[in-house]
């Protein structure tokens, strides 16, 4: 939203320079985005008088014109009677106009500020000397230009400022809209310049017709016209007024001030009819429309028979702007008889748009159910001045002194009449609740020292009526405007804001001495982090929705995912069911950019639909981490075990003991989906599954484009945390006694896993009243091998003595017996 | 019509048993089939034609999945149990010096460190919530205007992925209500993740990270809540610093502020620079009543801010989608 300050300035001194008024109304109001400097555009650009124009000989359309620009351009070649010569090419030109010049020297408005600024001189135009140019309103920058030149009104001094003319030394605030959702009132100009009264500390008076709820029409003596107007259901619309007027010319222009104003907020001016609602929309936040009478009753069999309603499914209408929509049940109609003729506080409907042959009119002064606006305003993509404003909550009282204001404005700008009582329909009526605080309860909430007094000059500065009662409390309603306040807090806000937050001195809040400790998730979840980081492995976060085709690629099912409906790329559509997918999805883009060996880690959260809702009634989320490590260069050996390796570090330095288990047979549970169930284990805590590790299946690995050398894991961080939490002190006390080595070499068929025999070893050392540990040292198996050897190492430890042969040897032929009869195995 | 079915069924078969299933799309049948249209009255051609195409496709469909079921079955089982593979030995990590951590995990691990310290517990962000969470508990009715600038995304089933840590709020204060009636306070941060279906440029992600933070006591004000902004701030950049608030409007606080500071010695040190860095406000009292508190008797404060705003000031980091862009490039640079 622009908002001019010379306008604000209609109804509010301002007493400081524009910067700091900015960063007053930045902090105690709204953020400004920008300032601009409007006065700039239009240096040295004067209102000058045609004194002669007459057709340049030789040239269609160019006029030779003599003007009168008060004597106050210097350097410019002048006639004897001191009159400048401009060569101009519009048809409208006449002498005895007043129009504006741009002298030698200025830039072209309508250029300031771009790339290439247009700087006029003075040269020869078809063998005539032109000094500078008369501008039209589009050069000007000021809207779409009617018929060629502006001309100005008749009563400036040749010589005059045109900038001072017609206030356009002016600066625009470009407003931050949407922290002033909840302020329809800041949407007008008054409403704004209230603000602004009161952030300097001065009371402000709002006009008196505005303040007018109930305002007298004049009826001029003619026949009335019969006007009926309905809010079929009460939801959709709070208050509907309108009022025919007869012999408006829509051909007439508005007051080239208003004109000026209006276009430089943004509004396009298109005749006095139009203005009018356009301008009383800028100036109070109120939108008006204005159907044609004629074309209305025309709609309604002959009758002006207006109907604020629903509309019905299927129902089309076709807007101002040429579309033609469906209505749903959502939208608000305005209605003629049973025909739509209008998407209410939207856009009017094409069937009775003014035109240039409109004569009589209906204006509208109404207010609808925003929630339904802001819906209609989605679904069909309108995003217009009014229904910004109707969707903040335009009050229903405001519709009344508007309306009474654009009449008197229609009949002073396009001549039209009165012909129907003011008609409304008005179901709901709301009053402004009476809010009782003190001063203490002010103070408690903002941490403030106001005292009553200043609370109540405060509030009554934005016109609030605010007294302090006999039992020391203060009794506060708030004007019709603010819909916005409702309970104490609004107003203790008010109190706060335009007094201005900073001003309250910062306190920290009193705590007991307690000291917070981190939730026990949070506290593994970081040391997972700089754990891996130690192995050497880089943390990513990636999105938490993937493309449909990533789950393909990964052997997942799309069926399994939430979806996302409104999403603005197929990239971001589904819900990651494991975070497995997205890391594939890394590689081989890392890989391009030159990184031969790494490993990539994440840990976050992942959704799938198979786990179904917690308590609470939203999906289930698993907390997981996952990691890959894939090498460019073929390696040695299979990828597993490197991952495998690096998974091992992590629960060796967390001291969590889990088992790797084989996998029976292909799993399609989204965790196991991405793997080659014959290259990956299930990671267990005891009976617990709490996640996978392996290489990928061929076809993911051909699909992601990883190298021969890729595996990885992905465990579920919460099982995780139950396994930490389940550790128990492996510490056992260092022995005084010398420890002996003793390597065993296991022959056995290649089937034979290497658990399997050290299994059968811990529970034979365990029955040992000997500390022990295994550690492996070689597997070896031949080409074509059907057996492999796998050598471990047994290192016995006693507390109390030194070890002797024959206790050794007894120990290690326990174990290695314990092994065979497990196995099958060979000892060599 | 009931032969082209016929020969589906049997096609299929072979692919299922054939060890080059591609091979059958090439079979004598499937010719003759092609053959026999010109063969056919011309009224019959097109639906004769469309139960070919249904068989080519069904054909098609079987091979790829035959295929796939081949390559992966080409597969040599590795004892998962062991150490390191056959005829290879003891492996390494990698090297230490190039593992990194997230800057954005580390920077909220940062931040938490100093609520915790301040007496605050902290709460991960859910990364999926329903709207009652999201929006309704916080004072935002259905169709509120206010719930545009939030550019919620939506699940089929009408979830949404939360748009700010403030879906924890109604979590947190239900969670506190026991505590705070005892005689103690409600003092917490939530952090997470959330999202907004927004375009992506350097300085917008629809996936970002945010801190957010809820207290509430019998004697809380607007006051206390600037202090403690501000104090955050001065421990998290070292260095006292001046702050300014300014009006804004979100449904949930009541007033709304937003909270700026003085650009910090650390990055660079501006006078009247101002730097916003998150949304604050009393909380609203029916956001209390939705939790189950009394708003007459217990009042409270909140904040969320941007944890990459945070981070991207920190290093000069000149775009923000490097955060999730995986790229060891960027990664490689934070420790």
């Amino acid at each position: 939203m622009i908002i001019s300050l010379n306008w604000l300035k209609k109804f509010t001194s301002i007493d400081m320079s524009v910067s700091d008024l900015a960063t007053l109304i930045g902090a105690r109001l709204v953020e400004i985005e920008e300032v601009v400097n409007l006065g700039e555009k239009y240096d040295k650009i004067i209102a000058v008088k045609v004194v002669e124009a007459s057709k340049l000989e030789g040239s269609d359309h160019l006029s030779v014109t003599k003007i009168d620009d008060g004597g106050v351009t210097d350097g410019v070649e002048r006639d004897e009677n001191g009159l400048v010569q401009v060569v101009c090419g519009a048809p409208n030109i006449k002498a005895g106009q007043m129009v504006v010049w741009l002298p030698p020297n200025s830039i072209v408005p309508e250029t300031f500020g771009s790339s290439e600024p247009f700087k006029l001189g003075s040269r020869k135009l078809c063998g005539e000397m032109s000094n500078g140019m008369i501008a039209s309103a589009r050069e000007l920058d000021l809207f779409d230009e009617h018929e060629g030149i502006l001309v100005v009104d008749n009563d400036i001094a040749p010589g005059k400022s045109f900038a001072a003319a017609y206030e356009l030394d002016d600066y625009l605030l470009d407003i931050e809209n949407k922290s002033l959702t909840h302020r329809p009132d800041c949407f007008g100009v008054i409403g704004f310049a209230r603000e602004v009264a009161a952030i300097q500390g001065r009371a402000f008076e709002t006009p008196d017709w505005l303040l007018d709820i109930a305002p007298n029409f004049d009826m001029p003596n003619v026949e009335k016209v019969e006007l009926n107007v309905n809010i079929d259901d009460a939801n959709l619309s709070s208050r509907y007024q309108a009022i025919v007027m007869s012999e408006a010319d829509a051909g007439k222009q508005s007051p080239l001030m208003i004109q000026m104003y209006l276009s430089r907020v943004g509004i396009r001016p298109i005749n006095a009819v139009v203005d009018v609602t356009n301008y009383l929309m800028m100036l109070t936040g109120q939108p008006l429309h204005a159907f044609d009478y004629d074309k209305l009753v025309a709609v309604a069999d002959g009758q002006a028979d207006i109907h604020v309603r629903a509309g019905k499914d299927g129902e089309k209408l076709t807007l101002l702007d040429g579309r033609t929509i469906e209505l749903t049940s959502e939208d608000i109609v305005i209605a003629a008889g049973q025909t739509a003729i209008g998407l209410a506080g939207a856009m009017g409907g094409a069937n009775t748009e003014i035109d240039e042959n409109t004569k009589n009119i209906i204006i509208e002064s109404a207010t609808f159910n925003l929630y339904n606006l802001r819906s209609t305003q989605m679904r069909h993509g309108i995003f217009s001045e009014a229904i910004t404003r109707f969707t903040k909550g335009q009050p229903a009282e405001l519709t009344a002194p508007v309306l009474a204001m654009a009449v008197n404005l229609m009949s002073e700008w396009s001549g039209a009449k009165c012909v129907s009582d003011v008609t409304q329909a008005y179901p709901v009526k709301t009053t402004q609740p009476v809010i009782e605080t003190t001063s203490a309860f002010v103070n408690e909430i903002l941490g403030s020292e106001f005292s009553s007094d200043e609370i109540i000059k405060t509030i009554k500065n934005v016109e609030f009526t605010a007294e302090a009662t006999s039992d020391n409390k203060i009794k506060i309603a708030a004007p019709y405007w603010r819909s916005d306040i409702h309970m104490t807090e609004d107003v203790i806000e008010e109190v706060g804001r335009l007094n201005g937050f900073d001003n309250i001195s910062p306190l920290l809040p009193k705590r007991d001495f307690a000291a917070v400790r981190l939730v026990e998730f949070d506290i593994l979840r970081s040391n997972l982090r700089k754990i891996m980081a130690s192995a050497g492995a880089n943390e990513v976060l990636n999105y938490s929705f993937v493309h449909g085709d990533m789950l393909k690629k990964a052997n997942q099912s799309a069926d399994n995912s939430y979806r996302i409906v409104n999403s603005i790329s197929p990239d971001l559509q589904y819900y990651r069911q494991s975070l497995t997918p997205s890391l594939l999805g890394l590689v081989h883009p890392n890989i391009k950019q030159g990184f031969d060996n790494f490993a990539l880690f994440e840990l976050n959260k992942s959704h799938e639909k198979y786990d179904g809702l917690n308590d609470e009634g939203v999906p289930v989320e698993i907390d997981s981490m996952a990691l890959i490590i894939a090498d460019k260069n073929s390696q040695q050996g299979a990828a597993y075990y490197q991952a495998k390796y690096l998974m091992e570090f992590l629960l060796h330095r967390l001291g969590v003991k889990l088992t790797f288990k084989p996998i029976e047979s292909d799993n399609d549970d989204a965790f196991f989906a991405p793997f080659e169930y014959r290259r990956s284990a299930m990671v267990t805590d005891g009976d617990k599954i709490i996640g996978v590790i392996g290489e990928y299946k061929k076809s993911v690995s051909k699909a992601f484009k990883l190298p021969e050398f890729a595996a990885g894991f992905e465990i579920d961080t919460m099982a995780l945390l139950e396994a930490y939490n389940n550790t128990t002190n492996s510490y056992k006390p260092l022995s005084r006694y010398p420890a002996t080595d003793r390597d065993v070499c296991f022959q056995v068929e290649q089937s034979v896993n290497y658990n399997q025999i050290i299994d059968a070893a811990e529970v034979a050392l365990a029955e040992i009243e000997l500390d022990s540990e295994i550690t492996p040292v070689d597997i070896y198996q031949t080409e074509n091998g059907e057996t492999k050897n796998v050598t471990i190492r047994v290192k016995l430890i006693s507390h109390d003595h030194t070890l002797v042969g024959e206790e050794i040897s007894a120990a290690i032929n326990h174990v290695t017996s314990a092994v065979v009869a497990a196995t099958y195995a060979k000892v060599i | 019509m009931d032969n082209v079915k016929e020969i589906q069924d049997k096609l299929i078969a072979q692919v299922a048993l054939s060890d080059t299933p591609r091979e059958i799309l090439k079979s004598s049948e499937l010719k003759q089939l092609y053959g026999a249209i010109t063969s056919l009255p011309v009224e019959e051609r097109g639906n004769y034609g469309k139960s070919i195409n249904q068989l080519k496709r069904a054909l098609e469909l079987a091979i790829t999945s035959k295929e796939l079921d081949l390559e992966n079955a080409a597969v040599e089982t590795i004892d998962v149990t062991a150490p390191w593979d056959k005829n290879t030995g003891r492996l390494n990590l990698l090297p230490a010096e190039q593992g990194t951590r997230h800057p954005l995990t580390t920077e909220i691990e940062n931040i938490i460190d100093i609520f915790t310290r301040m007496g605050f517990e902290a709460f991960e962000s859910r990364q999926i919530d329903n709207d009652e969470n999201m929006f309704g508990a916080l004072n935002f009715p259905e169709n509120h205007p206010a719930r545009d600038g939030y550019d919620t995304f939506r699940t089929e089933e009408g979830f949404i992925p939360p748009a700010h840590t403030s879906t924890m709020q109604n979590r947190i204060l239900k969670a506190g209500k026991a505590k705070l009636e005892a005689g103690g306070q409600i003092a917490a941060v939530s952090y997470g993740r959330v999202f907004r279906n927004e375009d992506l440029d350097a300085t917008h992600e629809h996936t970002f990270y945010q801190y957010e933070g809820v207290f509430v006591s019998k004697d809380a004000t607007l006051g206390q809540m600037i202090g403690a902004l501000r104090s955050f701030f001065e421990i998290y950049y070292g260095q006292k610093l001046k702050t300014k608030t300014q009006p804004a409007y979100f449904p949930f606080v009541e007033p709304g502020l937003e909270f700026a500071i003085e650009r910090p010695v650390a990055l660079g040190g501006k006078p009247g620079d101002w730097l916003e860095m998150l949304g604050c406000g009393m909380i609203h009292p029916n956001v209390l009543k939705s939790a189950g508190i009394d708003p007459v008797i217990y009042r409270g404060f909140a904040w969320g801010g941007g944890v990459e705003r945070l981070v991207m000031l920190k290093h000069g980091i000149e775009d923000i989608r490097h955060f999730e862009s995986g790229k060891l490039q960027f990664l490689r640079k934070f420790l």
